[in-house]
């Protein structure tokens, strides 16, 4: 160790000092965040022979459960599914929080209490959130299917209904997290130069034309954020549809399997985690890793090429 | 003139649409128990009937306590652990600093789910499970807080810290005396994100408590749906309790949840 810090100019002392200062982060980053993805690694190829014994009662497996996994029905569908989610709840969220934006980034009045008003439900708890809306969504007697009869339209019960659950969640959850978009839309059209829609004015060029060429490619890195981070959410989302529909949604039989309609891969990963399953949860939870870091991968050679 | 007011009646529209759901909540979390699906928007008798059995009868006063502890012990430690690696990352040289810095980075790319069950066999192999440690200490390497510090403490200039060692400060003295009251509102917007991510934190710790006495708020609302599939006024005054802390935190000190949280998107 020694001679790799005499080749630096970095005296020992200084070392010392301050990776002690780091010691504390350092600790609780190597096992509960670097040594998980290891083991979780480790685990995947493993099946656990008893559970109380997580770390002896360990069989190896090889690579049984990928094998298993590739064939298993219900994972795809929930990849499927999830993607579904987030086809729908990204789209619909983007250009929600951006419409939120463009009328809120002038010089309104009562622009700070509208952003407070649409940021507030961003920072509550999605499951808590999901279980106010049980009772909106309530089958027949809760608000929205009343509101829907007052203007003569009959609905089917929403969250148990296989064509509507999935939208319905997806209107819930665009409903509460509009309001960061929006934020992140605000501060990056506020530092478009103003002097670029001067020109534009100059040059004869209508409102709507403005942002179709300055604001809208101003802010791609921004579209570009809210794709990525709202992908990998979506693999790991859980809460909203554990809130709205407990056990997977209405369910439907595809080729003999039943599957849930929300039965995305968060919510089949905690179910094949609760069977105890842990060492074929591992690996789905590995899949869904590598997946995660290729949007991301991607993603940063997107921005860069700009 | 007449599109301006077009554009308000807009907005209070969408305001109404996004915050219904809460007002829908609390005013049915006053109603009479067996009443929560009437249509009525004031409640003719307005009754506490159903936040006083949702606290007692039910319990919700120590998950309330319990959710408490576990985020404020979450916010104060993540925060102190990030401002210390913080000001080392920013201000001195070590051995493999970029390299370990970019390390702790990646960890945000990574679903938070992956973590579940490797985490769960540990905290359950070391004991911890229905404890306030295993709620808490699995989550105090807050990266998102230490990338934000980080940034944050560069731009303090390094003469006042040379300064203060001058006048004999050791590290902890320079970190307690020019750091600290100079980043108080990033290490605020830290600790208030990690406040309210452990008052969230419902899947975590629905998985490490079995026993009634800690549960979280969140967690005792899923047992209670679960349980009472029908009470949907006691369902919502236990909703009520469980966001109200945040919606105050938040209404106080919005300015910095949304300066965290723009920062780390726009830099990151």
């Amino acid at each position: 160790m020694k001679r790799l810090f005499r080749d630096t100019s970095i005296s020992g002392r200084e070392n010392l000092i301050s990776f002690s200062l780091i010691l504390p982060f350092l600790i609780i980053f190597c096992i509960f965040l670097l040594y998980p993805i290891i083991y979780s690694l480790i685990l995947s190829f493993h099946r656990v022979t008893d559970l109380y014994d997580v770390f002896g009662g360990l069989k190896l497996v090889g690579g049984r459960n990928y094998t298993k996994l590739f064939h298993d029905v219900e994972f795809w569908w929930a990849i499927l599914m999830t993607l579904y989610y987030a086809a729908l709840s990204i789209p619909i969220g983007i250009v929600f929080s951006f419409l939120l934006a463009v009328f809120l980034v002038g010089r309104i009045k009562g622009s700070r209490i509208f952003r407070t008003c649409f940021f507030l439900p961003f920072v509550l708890d999605v499951f808590v959130v999901a279980i106010v809306w049980t009772l909106l969504y309530s089958s027949p007697y809760g608000i929205v299917m009343k509101l829907f009869e007052l203007i003569g339209l009959k609905i089917p019960p929403l969250l148990s209904t296989p064509a509507t659950s999935m939208p319905a969640i997806v209107a819930a959850m665009t409903l509460k997290n509009a309001g960061f978009g929006m934020i992140l839309f605000i501060a990056s059209i506020n530092n478009i130069p103003q002097s670029l829609y001067e020109a534009a004015s100059i040059d004869g060029v209508s409102g709507f034309a403005k942002h179709r060429y300055i604001t809208i490619p101003l802010i791609k890195p921004v579209i570009l954020f809210l794709v990525v981070t709202g992908t990998i959410a979506s693999l790991s989302a859980f809460a909203e549809f554990y809130g709205m529909t407990r056990d997977g949604g209405p369910m439907i039989n595809l080729k003999g399997n039943i599957v849930g309609i929300t039965r995305v891969t968060g919510m089949y990963l905690f179910r094949e985690f609760r069977s105890l399953k842990l060492g074929y949860a591992a690996a789905i939870s590995f899949v869904l890793l590598i997946i995660s870091l290729t949007i991301s991968l991607i993603s940063f050679r997107l921005l860069r090429e700009r | 003139m007449s599109r301006r007011f077009f554009i308000y009646i807009f907005l209070i529209i969408l305001v109404v649409v996004v915050l219904f759901p809460f007002f829908w909540m609390f005013v049915t979390s006053f109603k009479p128990q067996g009443t929560g699906l009437s249509m009525t928007i004031i409640p003719e008798k307005p009754t506490l009937e159903n936040f006083k059995l949702v606290l007692t009868q039910y319990k919700f006063g120590r998950y309330f306590f319990n959710s408490f502890v576990v985020s404020t012990l979450g916010g104060i430690f993540s925060t102190l652990f990030a401002v210390l690696a913080a000001y080392s990352f920013a201000k001195r040289r070590f051995f493999f600093r970029n390299g370990l810095f970019f390390l702790f980075l990646s960890a945000m790319m990574v679903p938070g789910m992956m973590f579940m069950i490797p985490q769960f066999v540990i905290v359950s192999r070391l004991g911890w499970i229905n404890s306030y440690k295993a709620m808490v200490i699995p989550h105090l390497a807050n990266v998102f807080g230490l990338f934000l510090l980080t940034q944050f403490i560069r731009g303090i200039p390094n003469s006042l810290i040379e300064a203060s060692r001058i006048d004999g400060a050791s590290e902890i003295g320079v970190i307690y005396r020019v750091i600290l009251p100079l980043s108080m509102p990033i290490v605020a917007t830290v600790f208030l994100l990690s406040f309210q991510f452990n008052w969230n934190n419902f899947l975590w710790q629905l998985i490490v408590t079995t026993k009634e006495s800690m549960y979280t708020v969140p967690v005792g609302l899923a047992m209670f749906r679960s349980a009472h599939e029908e009470l949907y006024t006691l369902r919502m005054a236990a909703s009520s309790i469980s966001i109200f802390p945040i919606v105050l935190l938040f209404l106080f000190t919005q300015r910095y949840f949304i300066q965290g949280l723009t920062e780390g998107a726009v830099k990151g």
